[in-house]
C-alpha cells in the first residue's frame, strides 16, 4: 500500500514516514507542502493520503477541496492541531475521511490508516478471504486452508493488493506504484520474482490445490477466476 | 435601578433636579420678601394718605366756642371716623380740646414733640399715629380776615387690618411659588428622564458587548447628541482597538497552540517510533537522541513564547538601564562568528560609530535583537556569501543595518513577518524556519525602546533590515 504523506513539519514528517514504513509496510511519499502534495496527488497511485492542515502555498483544507473536485477518491486521513468541533465538522464535509488531533498516538494512526485503506477498498473485516486463503491484515499472516504460509513483507503486501482488488487485472507497474515510494529503483522484474516466490508458496501450503494467482502475459496478474465469487462473498462476511 | 436615582451612587438627574428646586425655591424667596416689602410700601403709603385724610376731618371738626374769649372747641357731632380710632386735639395753648372716647389719652404715653408719623402701642395694639399742627380760621366771614387758632391733632388707626392684607398678599405669592414648584419638581424629573433617553440607551447597547460579540453600533440619538457624541466615538474606537487586540491575542494563543501541539506530536511520534518494536541498543541510543533533540525544540519554543511575553507585557525598561549598540554588535557578531562559519557565511562589520552610542535597552534585549537579526541574516545567506553589518549615529538616533545576499522576500509576505509565527520560508525545516517569533520578539523590543524597525527587501538580491534607536 502506497501512502501519501503532506506534512511542512520535518521531524514530525520524518517519524510518521518511518514508522509507516517499519510497521504495516507502507510505501510512503512526502510532500513538504500544500502544492507539492497536490501534484504527488494527482498520479492517483496511493491508496491514502495524510494530510497535514497548515501547510504552506496551499492548506490542507484547499488541497482535500481540489482532490475531491476533480473526483479523486482516495482516503484522506486529517492531521490538526486545531481546536473546536467546527473546523472538524467542516472538514468532515468537505470530503475528510478521517481526522487525528495532534498530538496523536502513532499506534492509532496506523490502526486508522489501515482501516481507511481497507474501507476504500470496499473491505469491511480486516481479514482477507479467496480461494482458502486467509490473510490477516492486523497481524499481516496468511493461511491457506488452515496452513500458515510465510510469506516476505513484499510477497505479502502483493498478494493483500490482488486480494483488495479481486476482479481485477492488476498490472506489474500498478503494482510497483502501490508497493514502493519514489525512494525505490522501479524494476518491474523484481514484482515478477516475487510474484512467483508468492506463488510457489501458496500452492506448496496445500498439494494439489488450484493455483492462486494467474499470470496474464503482458498484462498482468490476478486472482485465479474460481476465487472471485468466492472472495466476494467472503469479503461480504 | 429606580427611575431617578439609584441610592447610594450620585445620580445626575437627582442633583439637576435637586440643583433646579434650589433655584426655585431661592427665587420664590426673593420673590416673597420683594413683594412683601412693596405691599408693605405701597398699603402703608394709601394707610398714611387715609389717615392725614381723617386727621384733616377731625381738623375741621374744631369750632369756634362762640365764648368770650377766642376758644375754639371740638365739634364731635359731625364727626365720622372708625370707632375703633383715636385721636386727640390740642389748642395752640396747650388745652386739651378733646379725645377720643376709647383712648385714656396720650399722657401716660410718651409722644414725640415733632410733627410726623410713627408707630404707637395701646394696649398690645399696634397703632400708627400721625401728629401735626394744623390752622383753623375762626370766624372767615370777618372782615379783619378772621382768627388763626392753632391746633395739635395726634390721630391714630389700629395697623392690624394694613398688616392682614399684607400678609394675605405674601400668603397668595407663597402659594403660588410652592405650586409652581410642585410642579415643577415632577415636570423636570421627566424631562430630564426623557432627555437622559440616549445615555441609557447607549448604556444598554455598551452592555451588551462581550468577548464574543463584539459588534457595537451607537445608537443614532447617542450621536446625535452633542455631550454624548464624543463618549460614543471614544467607546467605539476603545472597542475598536480592544477587539483588534482581543482577536490578535486570540489568534496568537491559538497559534502558539497549534506549534506546541505539533513539537508534542513531533516528541511523542519520536518515542513511540523507538517503542514499535525491539531494538539494537544502537537504534535505542539514537532514537533517545532524536527525541531528545525534538524537547529542545519544545524548549526553546517556550523560551521565545515567554521572551516575548516578557517583553510585550514587562514594565517598560527602566529608563537607567543602556547599553552600547556599537559594543553589543560587536559582541554578538563574534559568538555567531562559529554558526556563520558551519554556513560558510561571512560576518562583516562595514561601519561603526567613532564615539560612544548608548540606547535604551538592557544588555540582554540589545543582544536578542542583535542576534535574531543577525541569525536570520545567516540563515538566509547563500554559501560564500557576506551579511553586512553597520552602525551609524544620525542626528535622531543611531541606526543598525543588517544586509544579507541571499534569495530576499516576496513583496507579498514582507507586510506580514513582524507577526507572530509567521515564517516567509516555506518549508518548515527547522533549520532555517526557526519558531517564527524571533522578528515579533525583535519588533516588540525595538517598539518598546522608542525606536522604529523596517525590513526591506530585494527578490533575488537580498533582505536588509534597519533598527532606528534613540540615543539615551
Amino acid at each position: 500500500m502506497r501512502v501519501l504523506l503532506v506534512e511542512d513539519e520535518v521531524r514530525l514528517a520524518d517519524n510518521l514516514a518511518t514508522a509507516l514504513r517499519d510497521g504495516p509496510g507502507f510505501a510512503v511519499d512526502w510532500a513538504a507542502d500544500g502544492e507539492a502534495g497536490d501534484d504527488a496527488a494527482r498520479n492517483l497511485c496511493y491508496d491514502l493520503v495524510i494530510l497535514d492542515l497548515m501547510l504552506p502555498k496551499l492548506d490542507g483544507h484547499e488541497l482535500l477541496e481540489r482532490m475531491r473536485a476533480r473526483k479523486d477518491a482516495t482516503p484522506v486521513l486529517i492531521l490538526t492541531a486545531k481546536e473546536g468541533k467546527e473546523a472538524i465538522v467542516q472538514l468532515l464535509n468537505a470530503g475528510a475521511d478521517d481526522y487525528l488531533a495532534k498530538p496523536f498516538d502513532l499506534g492509532e494512526l496506523i490502526a486508522r490508516a489501515k482501516v481507511l485503506i481497507r474501507r476504500g477498498k470496499g473491505a469491511a473485516h480486516p481479514t482477507l478471504h479467496a480461494l482458502g486463503v486467509e490473510l490477516n491484515t492486523l497481524e499481516q499472516t496468511v493461511h491457506r486452508n488452515g496452513v500458515l504460509v510465510d510469506l516476505s513483507p513484499t510477497e505479502y503486501h502483493i498478494l493483500e493488493y490482488l486480494l483488495h482488488h479481486p476482479r481485477k487485472v492488476v498490472s506489474k507497474q500498478e503494482l510497483l506504484e502501490h508497493l514502493y515510494d519514489y525512494n525505490w529503483e522501479h524494476h518491474s522484474n523484481v514484482i515478477e520474482a516475487h510474484v512467483s516466490n508468492l506463488r510457489r508458496k501458496l500452492d506448496a501450503a496445500v498439494p494439489g490445490a488450484d493455483p492462486v494467482i494467474e499470470t496474464l502475459r503482458g498484462r498482468g496478474y490476478r486472482l485465479s477466476p474460481q476465487s472471485r465469487g468466492e472472495s466476494q462473498t467472503e469479503s461480504q462476511r | 435601578m429606580t427611575r431617578f436615582a439609584a441610592f447610594g451612587k450620585t445620580s445626575i438627574a437627582f442633583r439637576l433636579i435637586a440643583a433646579v428646586l434650589l433655584v426655585e425655591i431661592a427665587a420664590a424667596a426673593l420673590v416673597i420678601l420683594v413683594a412683601f416689602e412693596y405691599e408693605e410700601h405701597s398699603h402703608f403709603r394709601s394707610f398714611d394718605v387715609m389717615l392725614r385724610g381723617r386727621a384733616d376731618s377731625v381738623l375741621g371738626a374744631v369750632q369756634d366756642a362762640e365764648d368770650a374769649g377766642d376758644n375754639v372747641m371740638l365739634d364731635l357731632a359731625d364727626l365720622h371716623v372708625p370707632p375703633e380710632d383715636i385721636y386727640e386735639v390740642w389748642d395752640g395753648r396747650g388745652h386739651l380740646l378733646g379725645r377720643s372716647r376709647n383712648w385714656p389719652g396720650s399722657a401716660g404715653v410718651r409722644v414725640p414733640h415733632d410733627d410726623g408719623i410713627f408707630r404707637f402701642r395701646v394696649e398690645d395694639e399696634a397703632y400708627r399715629l400721625l401728629r401735626f399742627h394744623g390752622t383753623r380760621i375762626v370766624d372767615p366771614g370777618d372782615p379783619s380776615g378772621g382768627k388763626l387758632r392753632f391746633v395739635t391733632i395726634l390721630y391714630g388707626s389700629p395697623t392690624n387690618r394694613v398688616w392682614r392684607a399684607i400678609y394675605g398678599a405674601v400668603e397668595f405669592y407663597l402659594a403660588g411659588m410652592l405650586l409652581l414648584v410642585l410642579i415643577t419638581g415632577p415636570l423636570i424629573a421627566w424631562v430630564l428622564h426623557r432627555g437622559l433617553d440616549p445615555l441609557r440607551q447607549l448604556a444598554a447597547l455598551a452592555g451588551r458587548v462581550s468577548a464574543d460579540r463584539w459588534d457595537f453600533s451607537p445608537p443614532a440619538s447617542a450621536r446625535e447628541t452633542a455631550e454624548l457624541a464624543p463618549l460614543t466615538e471614544a467607546l467605539e474606537n476603545a472597542l475598536r482597538r480592544l477587539e483588534h487586540s482581543f482577536n490578535q491575542q486570540r489568534t496568537f494563543v491559538s497559534d502558539a497552540a497549534h506549534e506546541l501541539k505539533t513539537a508534542v506530536a513531533v516528541v511523542k511520534s519520536s518515542l513511540q517510533l523507538v517503542a514499535m518494536r525491539r531494538r539494537t541498543p544502537e537504534e535505542y541510543q539514537a532514537g533517545n537522541e532524536r527525541a531528545l533533540a525534538d524537547t529542545e525544540r519544545i524548549e526553546e519554543l517556550v523560551a521565545e513564547m515567554l521572551t516575548l511575553a516578557r517583553v510585550e507585557s514587562g514594565p517598560t525598561p527602566a529608563a537607567t538601564a543602556t547599553s552600547d549598540l556599537a559594543e553589543c554588535v560587536s559582541k554578538t557578531a563574534a559568538e555567531l562568528e562559529t554558526f556563520a562559519g558551519v554556513r560558510q557565511v561571512d560576518i562583516a562589520i562595514d561601519c561603526l560609530p567613532a564615539g560612544p552610542c548608548a540606547v535604551r535597552l538592557g544588555a540582554e534585549d540589545c543582544a536578542l535583537i542583535v542576534s535574531n537579526l543577525l541569525m536570520n541574516a545567516i540563515q538566509h545567506s547563500p554559501p560564500h556569501s557576506q551579511v553586512d553589518l553597520c552602525i551609524s549615529v544620525q542626528d535622531a538616533g543611531v541606526e543598525f543595518k543588517v544586509r544579507d545576499h541571499g534569495e530576499g522576500i516576496d513583496s507579498a509576505a514582507l507586510p506580514h513577518v513582524f507577526e507572530r509565527f509567521y515564517r516567509s520560508d516555506p518549508s518548515r525545516a527547522r533549520d532555517t524556519g526557526g519558531s517564527g517569533l524571533g522578528l515579533a520578539i525583535t519588533k516588540a523590543i525595538v517598539d518598546k525602546a522608542g525606536g522604529r524597525i523596517m525590513l526591506t527587501s530585494e527578490p533575488g538580491c537580498g533582505t536588509t533590515a534597519t533598527v532606528n534607536l534613540p540615543l539615551a
